[in-house]
């Protein structure tokens, strides 16, 4: 196996970049792990699989990442690639807040759960060169009964050529009781995914890697790292990013506002309240658990879960009906 | 090239078959205790070395290991116990990181000073404030001078290899060794490297732990530990005398560990060009990401190298005068700063140096802490820095001693105000109302929003609810915990009250500082305005923290001590702490042939509390909103009568237990409803029921609850698991009996 394969992709040191962009829970890392392994012990490179860790969390953004090279290459570097040749991204809507384009190389391999079409994705992503496949990985994920990074493993390991048996032995292996759905996944991954290939025809730089830093340094830090709450306040957060989908629909007509959906809410400023009436659900607080609908007396009417399948009445922002 | 380098690429062949394996450090450290076979290891979870101990309990479950894996109430505890351990003769280890070395180390040079050789795995972390988790080397340099020795690993095939060497010298010597690799960068780095095959070859070299006298000896009694005088200096002797020893000893243990593994060490790595003028020193990653610097400068002909020191105690003073040899200058790159002074290693070696009267210049960036990676880009812009001192451009460059890494900031920078204090003092809702009026109180003002924690986390259900029974201006005291890592984020806070976290298990003193000061300046006139302290706990941090919690209990100090109480260390990965449920399962605590789970009955903080005889004490839920506001209430009028009111309340933590988000509010009832979570108070030792679920008909068996409590319990459901459930059933029943007994009777 090893002798016969070649590394698509290959930086000054002799290594194949691999970035995954994903969000906590998503199952990138071990996502990850397995093509890790596989690489390792399936195709005979060698490498590295790292993260980068934060508090341990659903819903935040993580980046994971593996480097593959020849046996024999010394294995050296630390921490995720800055530099990546192939991305990997579990949500579009990651690739305008992280600027997901940064440190990519000229004629990069981007992969991206998406249902748009590539060159949509392409547009968004403000890519210099390099392939784009989309794949609608979510659904894929919901047919199959499987898991989002299935799909998205099966897409990296098709694009790294990695021999599709084998894989799926791995695959079978690992997870034997979801064997029959992730290889369903994994198959339904390469049928559907829409591909695209961008020259550099000029239409976006390239763009190197750069941690962005804000205003406050060792010049202007308050002592002690102290935080002047009144100016910097998370408030203007978009909890919306990383939310577990769609808020609960609220009706002001069935609501008699009780007040039980407060006491059970974990995100102040969620349920918004005016005047002691409910009034709806604030979209950039409310992260969708759920629990409101659960507890309301007149649930299914006052608030309803939009995942079943009563008729749905859009709300919008502080619950004013369109 | 110096006669101390190791050459990259080994030439000794492996007498001892070796397999490849792919984990990363931490499961590297796991992967040697297991083949090692030691007797002991005390524990206690702390990020990012947290899964070295995992590894191994989750091992001890399936059977695989009959080490002693002891979780313990804390680092002091958890090392304290490795010192029982091998006081009675046993093999001990124990891993560690940051603020959970600088907790334990009352007791490093207890052991060092006591002769017990054992290993200390130690995943470097900064050690701060404002807290960061990630890695530094300001804990491993807390540890110098502690009698202990220090080996460094650079890699995750050397965390697995210098395990087993550490405990081959340690024991040749009697003194304890570090096996020091970076958090994160090593520990959660996964890399394919090889390991003994065999685990029967790792013991074979190892050898039989040296007989020695133990404290079992009862026939020839020895007092181990006794006080003592001016004869202290003499320990000091011996204590440098092994050291010595060690550095005679470490050579022939590295060309033996070569010939059964393949695998080389040495004192000191050096790599790059043999007649290089510019050396850069540094030990673990940092060194070898400047591996990769130095092939790309060493190809375009310039003349660097790296050095890498593997071995920091002992010293090896000559290896590395010698690796540094011919070198116009030195750069001595440190994850660590010593404020107002030059760093350890620069020192160190400069020492070194003027001793055989090298006059190489030496200078020292601080680079990496607090989680900065350093690429091998970087490694090339510290070489170029190397390269042209003393002429560079940069006032800040031209400092012998300075930062690589360090931003100014701008500071024209003038953020607006985007915010309201919430100072509550619009609203008074609470004090003297006689009814609970959930709608009412919709408008408390909000003292927090827009935190960070997972969907549906009980945490900020349970201080959502509270707070809006609590009137006027509020301070909050966050133990480190989910609570705390959720809500702050520099340069950003959640909280619109002022707010201090100041480590894990001290909450509670240090809110009782806080309420001192405030009484005598309200005494002195200096301040006017009645403020309610509010302390908040959970994740272990009534473990950890419970003789500081009992104080402020003992002491009646007027402030509220909440306990979330999610049944683990929640940031940290799940471990189990004293509040879980027996037969949970945790990441410490494992479900398999030799385990099932969590071994004892949750913890009964409330009935532990009683004894202080303190002013308020209780438990509430979301579930009975009411009755948490009427609570609220009581606990904010019990500190301003000047007492101490603490409150449990019950938590759920969808991630870590694997539960539904939305069954959250299901899952309380019936957690309230089986009586696994009554709801009660102590008010001056008087004991009332809030809530008796029994008189309402409404008891139901605890697997109610589990069965609500997500994939962390679900287990519980299962057959084998039959005698536990029926043990947590007896035990919830016997506890609530007494509870109603107690309630019944204002004696008791």
């Amino acid at each position: 196996m090893s002798e016969d394969y070649k590394l698509a992709f290959a930086d000054d040191l002799g290594f194949c970049n691999i970035l995954l962009s994903a969000i906590g829970g998503d199952g990138a890392n071990m996502a990850a792990k397995m093509l890790f392994k596989l690489g390792v012990l399936e195709v005979g490179l060698d490498g590295g699989y790292d993260a980068k860790y934060g508090s341990e969390k659903k819903g935040t953004p993580t980046d994971v990442s593996v480097r593959f090279c020849k046996a024999g290459t010394a294995v050296r570097a630390v921490g995720p690639t800055t530099r990546a040749h192939i991305l990997v991204v579990f949500h579009e809507s990651l690739i305008r807040p992280l600027a997901l384009n940064k440190g990519l190389y000229a004629n990069a391999i981007v992969i991206v759960n998406s249902t748009k079409s590539p060159e949509e994705v392409r547009d968004i992503l403000e890519l210099n060169s390099g392939r784009v496949i989309c794949l609608d990985a979510s659904k894929i994920a919901e047919e199959t009964h499987s898991r989002l990074n299935m799909p998205m493993l099966a897409m990296l390991c098709n694009v790294l050529s990695f021999p599709a048996k084998v894989v799926e032995e791995a695959v079978k292996k690992q997870w034997p009781r979801a064997a029959e759905a992730n290889v369903a996944a994994f198959r339904a991954a390469v049928s559907t995914a829409k591909e695209a290939q961008f020259g550099a025809d000029g239409k976006y730089p390239l763009v190197e890697f750069s941690e962005s830093r804000g205003g406050l340094g060792f010049l202007n830090m308050l002592p002690g790292g102290r935080i002047d709450a009144l100016k910097h306040s998370t408030v203007e957060r978009d909890n919306a990013e990383g939310r577990l989908g769609p808020n609960p629909i609220f009706d002001a007509e069935e609501c008699t506002s009780c007040g039980m959906c407060l006491t059970v809410c974990p995100d102040p400023g969620a349920i918004v309240w005016k005047e002691k009436k409910m009034t709806g659900i604030d979209s950039k607080f409310c992260k969708s658990c759920m629990r409101c609908v659960e507890i309301c007396p007149r649930t299914g009417r006052a608030l309803r879960d939009p995942h079943k399948k009563e008729e749905a009445k859009e709300t919008t922002v502080a619950g004013e009906k369109k | 090239m110096a006669k101390a380098a190791v050459i990259e690429k080994p030439k000794t062949k492996a007498s001892k078959p070796q397999t490849v394996w792919i984990g990363n450090g931490n499961e590297a450290v796991a992967r040697a205790i297991i083949q090692i076979g030691y007797d002991g290891e005390g524990y206690y979870p702390i990020t990012p070395s947290s899964d070295a101990g995992e590894a191994v309990s989750k091992a001890f479950a399936a059977g695989e290991t009959d080490i002693a894996f002891v979780p313990l109430t804390s680092e002091l505890a958890a090392i304290s116990a490795c010192a029982g351990m091998a006081i009675a003769g046993g093999r001990v280890v124990d891993v560690t990181s940051a603020n959970g070395l600088l907790l334990k180390i009352e007791e490093m040079p207890a052991i060092s000073g006591l002769a017990l050789p054992m290993v200390l795995n130690l995943s470097t972390r900064d050690v701060s404030a404002p807290l960061n988790i990630k890695n530094g080397h300001s804990d491993l340099a807390a540890c110098l001078g502690m009698g202990w020795m220090i080996l460094c690993a650079p890699t995750v095939q050397a965390t697995y290899d210098m395990n087993i060497l550490a405990l081959k010298v340690a024991e040749a010597v009697n003194l304890p060794a570090i096996v020091a690799y970076d958090g994160f960068h090593t520990s959660h780095a996964n890399r394919r490297i090889e390991i003994f095959a065999e685990k029967e070859d790792v013991r074979e070299f190892l050898g039989e732990k040296p007989k020695g006298t133990t404290i079992f000896d009862v026939e020839n009694p020895h007092t181990f530990g006794p006080y003592m005088n001016d004869d202290l200096i003499n320990t000091k002797v011996q204590i440098d005398a092994k050291m010595a020893r060690a550095y005679e000893v470490l050579p022939g243990i590295f060309e033996e560990y070569a010939k059964w593994s393949g695998r080389e060490y040495g004192f000191v790595e050096r790599y790059g060009a043999d007649d290089a003028e510019v050396v850069m020193v540094m030990i673990n990653t940092g060194g070898e990401t400047a591996k990769d610097a130095v092939d790309r400068l060493v190809g375009r002909g310039e003349k660097v190298a790296v050095v890498i020191p593997k071995v920091l105690r002992p010293f090896p003073e000559k290896e590395l005068v010698e690796a540094v040899a011919g070198a116009r200058t030195i750069l001595v790159g440190e994850r660590v700063s010593q404020y107002g002074a030059s760093n350890y290693l620069a020192n160190e070696l400069g020492a070194a140096l003027q001793r055989v009267g090298t006059k190489a210049e030496i200078i020292q960036r601080t680079y990496g802490v607090g989680g900065l990676t350093l690429t091998s880009e970087d490694a090339e812009k510290l070489f170029e820095i190397a390269q042209g001192w003393p002429n560079l451009d940069d006032a800040d460059e031209q400092k012998r001693k300075w930062y690589y890494g360090a931003w100014p900031g701008d500071i024209d920078y003038t953020p607006a105000v985007k915010i309201e204090a919430a100072t509550g003092e619009d609203k008074s809702l609470n004090i003297g109302a006689e009814k609970v009026n959930l709608r009412e109180l919709s408008q408390m003002p909000i003292r927090f929003e827009k935190h960070a924690a997972c969907p549906g986390c009980g945490i900020f259900v349970n201080l959502n609810l509270f707070l809006r029974g609590i009137d006027g201006p509020v301070v909050v005291f966050f133990n480190t915990g989910c609570g705390m890592v959720v809500t702050t984020g520099y340069p950003y806070t959640t909280f619109k009250v002022p707010y201090f976290h100041n480590l894990f298990h001290n909450a509670s003193s240090t809110a009782t500082g806080v309420v001192e000061m405030y009484k005598r300046f309200r005494a002195q006139g200096k301040l006017s305005k009645e403020i309610t302290f509010i302390a908040i706990s959970g994740d272990g941090g009534t473990d950890i923290g419970m003789d500081q919690v009992i104080g402020a209990a003992l002491r009646n100090d007027p402030f509220i001590l909440l306990e979330y109480d999610n049944k683990g260390y929640m940031n940290t990965g799940a471990q189990m702490c004293y509040t879980g449920i027996k037969g949970q399962r945790n990441s410490n605590a494992h479900i398999g042939p030799q385990q099932k789970g969590k071994t004892t009955h949750h913890k009964d903080v409330i009935e532990i509390l009683r004894g202080t005889n303190c002013s308020y004490l209780f438990q509430a839920a979301e579930s009975n909103a009411v009755d948490m506001i009427r609570k609220a209430r009581k606990a904010q009028q019990t500190v301003r009568d000047g007492g101490f009111a603490f409150g449990k309340l019950w938590s759920v933590c969808p991630l870590n237990w694997g539960m539904k988000e939305s069954n959250g509010p299901a899952s309380v009832k019936a957690a309230v409803d089986s009586c696994l979570f009554p709801l009660y108070e102590i008010e001056k030792g008087i004991t009332t029921l809030n809530y008796d679920p029994e008189k309402r008909k409404k008891k139901v068996p605890v697997t109610d609850a589990f069965k609500l409590m997500g994939a962390g319990f679900a287990h519980m459901m299962k057959p084998d698991f039959a005698e536990i459930v029926a043990d947590v059933q007896g035990e919830v029943d016997r506890r609530w009996a007494r509870l109603k007994a107690k309630a019944e009777n204002e004696i008791l």
